[in-house]
């Protein structure tokens, strides 16, 4: 669905974009994991065709380059300023949207019900988008990408500044969409979001892409071992192996199989105060592979 | 086309919906043109009566009178002079009308026969409102100088008493009682068919039919702005477009600092169709500006537009015009307040060099040379060729090809600028 190879920008002495290859297959959801400046929202505005490429390609459906409107008519664009007009209701929004698209009529009107109601803002739809909250924006942003039926969908963080209602609907939304066999790119630096929808994810730092697979494949890759953390209750037998290290009471050891080797700890005769086990996610990735942290 | 409609359609409704924005296209004008309007008005001497000119033929006694009369309007401005001057001075928009009295009549009233008292009234033809109402000026003083002596039962009433006090009279001779009495019998009997409701032949002669009056056009060479409101209302126009333009411009900026211009950009549109919708707007939302300031000027303040068509073409010329120039003033800054101050600086200094504040016949000569760099001047001056300066198609192609040059140069500048910083 979407060949990106690469892809390179500049803004002055500023590179935004590196280099950056990927594909994308149809009906999947793409994820662009990185903090802010990474480099995420250049490159979607280059697969949206907002900003033309210094190097490198895109291609899309098979049809070419983003810059050609026959293309862009495929794209639904929910950017990450809400590009919204306040003084209209947000009915007049989507169907000013809608009709850009060359959408018109009784099909057009049908198109503004049901995006509306899929963001569920069919009850505020006659109010003015001033009158809206953060998310109500955010929802409303997410149809009028929608009105038109695009088969590929590019999200830049489309959870900023949301409540957790608001998150929640829009991810129910976007895993709908798969359902229906939409293809979503999807940019983030919330590594939850990235955890929970995306099929595959790349993680991005400085303009490049540093590493890009599922989610279980970057943890095997990227995310190193558990971490298992305990306070112990009683002294360990003289008998017994130690995983890792004992100071004073604090045990701390890394496993790959951390809940198989604390039942062993157990059957030995070793008693917890306290358990942690920590299963490496997609910041230890990024950690990993920047030496810091996501939210830095 | 249809997105362009779409994109002009939802300007349109934004800039309905902005009250603040409303105020300064559509009520400021008006307010500018109401207050210097009756600014103007309240000099024109404090009066707003009719000012023409009078000419006296034959007695030299009636023609005084007459003159007299008129004079005591207070609706009328009459001033003395010869046929000539006075002709020179209607044709030259001077004055509104000449008043031509001729009474060469012998009898003691003038108006008992064929040889009554006759009125020739020269004025424009177009003046058709004043020409009604200084027919009925004419009347009123032509009736008012008789109108006491001359009532049927007033003056039968002095007969009776003349009559009863000739045969007690000491002074007069049996003979002269007898003539008196014979003219004053037959006076009786003249006015006795005026009661017998006698119309038609009768009256033909009579005292109490109207004077004759004949109205002859005089072709009026330069006639000048009617009324103060035929000034201030083309001038208010150009705040009404300046408004727009300004307000515009703004609304460009804000497209693209609020990132709805990008989103535009990313539906199946080129960047041409984007900008064609903006200015689709702000060219109706001009237009309509103007339509409802000339109409009000029109209906309201009486103010009259001597070529339709050319008011359309001057109106059209300068909406474009004003189209290029909001395009132009929205690539000066890239935030809405440098678009907005550098927007409002430069249109005032248009707006004061070109006449939109104080007409540029009360500037002095050197400011004309100023003048001419501003478009305010074009449009004011296109504006007024179609209203009151009696324009031909020859003399308007001047100021109207300067404003569409003017905007088609703009338009170049912003779609150009445009293109250049967006990407």
């Amino acid at each position: 669905m979407i060949r990106v190879s690469d892809l390179q920008k500049r803004f002055g002495q500023i590179v935004a974009v590196n280099g950056v290859t990927f594909e994308v297959a149809k009906g999947e959801i793409f994820g662009l994991l990185g903090p802010n400046g990474a480099g995420k929202s250049t490159t979607i505005n280059m697969l949206v065709g907002a900003l033309k490429p210094d190097g490198g390609e895109v291609s899309i459906g098979g049809n070419g380059t983003p810059m050609r409107a026959s293309v862009r008519r495929q794209i639904g664009s929910a950017p990450q300023a809400l590009a919204l007009y306040d003084e209209l209701t947000g009915d007049e929004n989507a169907t000013f949207y809608g009709k850009l698209y060359g959408l018109g009529g009784r099909h057009l009107r049908e198109r503004v019900e049901g995006v509306l109601g899929l963001v569920g803002l069919l009850d505020r739809r006659k109010s003015r988008v001033s009158s809206y909250s953060g998310g109500m924006k955010r929802r409303l942003n997410l149809a009028c990408a929608m009105v038109h039926d695009p088969p590929l969908l590019m999200l830049d963080e489309p959870t900023v500044g949301v409540d957790p209602q608001s998150r929640n609907l829009i991810f129910d939304r976007i895993e709908q969409l798969k359902m229906e066999g939409r293809t979503v790119v999807y940019t983030t630096h919330y590594m939850e979001e990235a955890e929970r929808l995306c099929d595959r994810i790349a993680i991005m730092d400085k303009g490049q892409i540093l590493a890009q697979d599922t989610l279980e494949g970057l943890l095997a890759q990227y995310g190193g071992r558990a971490v298992v953390t305990a306070n112990l209750e009683t002294s360990p037998p003289p008998t017994l192996v130690m995983p890792g290290q004992l100071e004073g009471d604090l045990l701390r050891f890394e496993s790959d199989r951390p809940v198989q080797e604390v039942a062993r700890l157990t059957t030995e005769g070793l008693r917890f105060r306290t358990l942690r086990i920590d299963r490496p996610d997609l910041e230890g990735v990024f950690l990993n592979l920047t030496g810091r942290s996501l939210r830095d | 086309m249809r997105s362009i409609l779409a994109l002009a359609g939802k300007d349109l409704k934004l800039l309905y919906r902005d009250r603040f924005g409303l105020f300064w296209v559509a009520a400021f004008p008006l307010l500018m043109a109401l207050f210097f309007g009756s600014i103007f008005s309240s000099n024109d001497g404090g009066s707003r009566a009719l000012k023409v000119a009078y000419i006296g033929t034959g007695d030299s006694a009636r023609v005084a009178s007459f003159r007299d009369q008129l004079a005591s309007s207070s609706a009328l401005l009459v001033q003395t002079m010869p046929l000539d001057s006075a002709q020179g001075l209607v044709a030259a928009g001077k004055l509104v009308a000449y008043i031509h009295y001729t009474d060469t009549s012998t009898g003691a009233f003038g108006m008992f026969g064929a040889d009554r008292p006759s009125l020739e009234v020269g004025m424009d033809p177009a003046r058709k409102a004043e020409a009604g109402y200084l027919k009925g000026l004419i009347s009123q003083a032509y009736f008012s100088r008789m109108q006491d002596a001359m009532k049927p039962e007033t003056f039968r009433l002095v007969l009776d008493q003349q009559l009863s006090s000739i045969d007690s009279s000491a002074d007069l001779s049996g003979e002269q009682k007898g003539y008196l009495k014979g003219f004053l019998g037959q006076l009786d009997g003249y006015l006795s068919t005026f009661d017998a409701g006698d119309s038609g032949r009768a009256r033909a002669g009579s005292p109490f039919s109207e004077p004759d009056m004949e109205f002859k056009d005089v072709a009026v060479a330069r006639p000048g702005p009617r009324s103060s409101w035929e000034i201030t209302f083309p001038q208010s126009l150009q705040w009404a477009l300046i408004g727009v333009a300004a307000a515009f411009a703004v609304s460009l900026v804000m497209e693209r600092t609020r990132g709805t211009f990008m989103r535009l950009r990313l539906a199946p549109i080129n960047r041409l169709q984007i900008l064609a919708g903006k200015g689709l707007a702000c060219f109706v939302a001009s237009v309509s500006s103007a339509v409802l300031l000339l109409s009000i000027g029109v209906f309201i303040f009486g103010v009259r537009i001597s070529s339709p068509l050319g008011i359309v073409a001057a109106v059209l010329s300068a909406a474009f015009c004003f189209v290029g120039i909001m395009m132009f003033i929205s690539v000066l800054g890239k935030t809405e307040q440098a678009v907005g101050g550098a927007g409002w600086a430069m249109l005032l200094v248009m707006s004061m060099t070109g006449g939109g504040m104080i007409p540029l016949m009360a500037m002095p000569s050197w400011f004309a040379g100023l003048s001419n760099f501003s478009p305010v001047k074009w449009s004011v001056l296109a504006m007024e060729g179609a209203i009151w300066r009696g324009f031909g198609w020859g003399q308007m192609a001047m100021p109207l090809g300067i404003l569409l040059g003017l905007g088609a140069v703009g338009l170049a500048i912003g779609t150009i600028v445009l293109s250049r910083t967006d990407g």
